[in-house]
């Protein structure tokens, strides 16, 4: 009677889990072990990108209104690209994965816009290894200059204003560029957005462009200074964003682990009881046959 | 009519060097200051803001004509009211807007009280030996500049 019913109660609890015929005790508990492992692992990630969220964002913040202050004239004087402009796409994200969907996100909004866009496309620039992998699926032939070693620690102004250089410098031929990055909305969530860049011309040629005094020369330089803020507003907030959805993820991955150290300490004890009563089982019809 | 005129010279420091164009339009000045790694002044209501530009120096009051102008190494100096804060700035851009409102980007800015003279000259020193007998020319090159912004942030030091 005992005997019938150990086998039926331990396959009925693994359905849930994976199909296990004879799972023994020893598979069960290395299974468990290392589940746990993983669990202190994630855990202890995501502790470390809290941290770094806080200041990341307090970083974002500077930057944003940094940005947002340089970029005042061009909006201010309603500056919209010219028909026949060139664009460069600059996608920025980072080399680090563990972070959620950042990379993907970055990488399906600069395909969408590719596509949507009616200016000839100048060519690609990637930030970071990572969106480097997702660009390369798509648009392997645009890829111009690639960048990596981004996203150890908040970028500083003169990481990007190095970037910014090398972009402006190279033989890559371009009138205006859009930045591509992720914008942080909340704890919980960020949308890629595109920061435009314009041309002299397209400025020159803007509603309220007469309104402004300024030399020649000066508007050059202008537009240099202001790719490169733009360009370091962009590495700033996907950083806190990758930070953030790092966090996000951790946790999740924490919570997940979690559940299945529970699924699999049930089936373990079950399992271990299951072995017990079988034995016991031998002992009493050993036992009673004397 | 004379108390009128004290009133306003009330608000005003009073300046030998540089005489005042009249008085700021209702919205008055509205400065944001920015430097990448702080917001010193954001949407701020100032009365006068002095800046170095390339092309000389010039006071931006509210309602001045919108321009864009870069910055050469050197003092920025906002005054709200009766009192003044100077600022030395590696560099950047100064823009003003038709809405009165002055925008200055800079890379680096700092208030010029906390400069120490004794490292200033220690640094000039330093990179004006650099200029002089460098490797490179691009070493050369820069140290030229360095010594350009200390040669200037050393005035400004001794200046107040």
């Amino acid at each position: 009677m005992f005997a019938t019913r150990a086998q039926p109660v331990a396959s009925v609890l693994s359905a849930g889990v994976q199909t296990r015929n004879m799972a023994t005790l020893r598979e069960i508990q290395l299974r468990l072990n290392s589940i746990k492992n993983i669990g202190k692992i994630t855990k202890s990630m995501k502790m470390i990108a809290s941290t770094k969220v806080s200041k990341a964002q307090r970083a974002m913040e500077t930057a944003r209104s940094y940005g947002a202050t340089s970029a005042a004239v061009y909006k201010n004087a309603n500056t919209v690209p010219l028909e026949t402009e060139s664009n460069i796409w600059v996608v920025s994200s980072s080399d680090r994965g563990l972070c959620g969907g950042i990379h993907s996100s970055v990488a399906k909004a600069t395909r969408k816009l590719i596509a949507e866009d009616t200016a000839p496309v100048a060519g690609v620039v990637v930030l970071g290894d990572k969106a480097k992998n997702q660009m390369t699926r798509s648009n392997r032939g645009d890829i111009k200059l690639s960048f990596n070693q981004i996203g150890k620690a908040i970028p500083t102004f003169a990481e990007a204003s190095a970037a910014a250089d090398t972009i402006l410098t190279s033989d890559v031929k371009f009138d205006t560029a859009t930045i591509i990055y992720n914008k942080f909305q909340s704890a919980i969530a960020y949308e890629a957005t595109p920061i435009k860049n314009y041309s002299i011309e397209a400025f020159k040629a803007s509603e309220n462009f007469t309104a402004y005094e300024l030399d020649e020369e000066v508007l050059e330089n202008y537009n240099e200074f202001l790719f490169a803020n733009n360009l370091y507003w962009a590495l700033v907030e996907g950083h806190a964003s990758e930070m953030s959805a790092k966090r996000n993820a951790m946790e999740n991955a924490t919570k997940n682990a979690g559940e299945m150290v529970d699924r699999l300490t049930m089936t373990y004890n079950r399992t271990r009881q299951a072995a017990i009563t079988s034995e016991l089982v031998d002992i009493i019809t050993g036992a009673s046959a004397l | 009519m004379n108390f009128l005129a004290r009133s306003v010279r009330a608000v005003r420091p009073v300046r030998l060097v540089r005489s005042y164009a009249t008085e700021a339009a209702a919205t008055g000045l509205r400065l944001t200051f920015a430097v990448p790694h702080q917001t010193i002044y954001k949407d701020a209501s100032v009365a006068q803001v002095n800046i170095a530009a390339v092309s000389g120096d010039m006071g931006i009051l509210a309602s001045h004509v919108p321009s864009i102008e870069q910055l050469r190494p050197g003092v920025i100096e906002v005054l709200e009211g009766a009192s003044s804060k100077k600022f030395f700035v590696s560099g950047g851009f100064a823009t003003m807007n038709p809405d009165s409102s002055l925008n200055i980007n800079a890379i680096e800015a700092f208030p010029v009280e906390d400069f120490s003279a004794e490292t200033i000259r220690h640094n000039l020193a330093e990179a004006q030996r650099i200029a002089t007998s460098g490797a490179t020319e691009e070493e050369k090159l820069a140290a030229k500049i360095e010594v350009e912004v200390l040669e200037s942030l050393q005035a400004a030091v001794n200046a107040k």
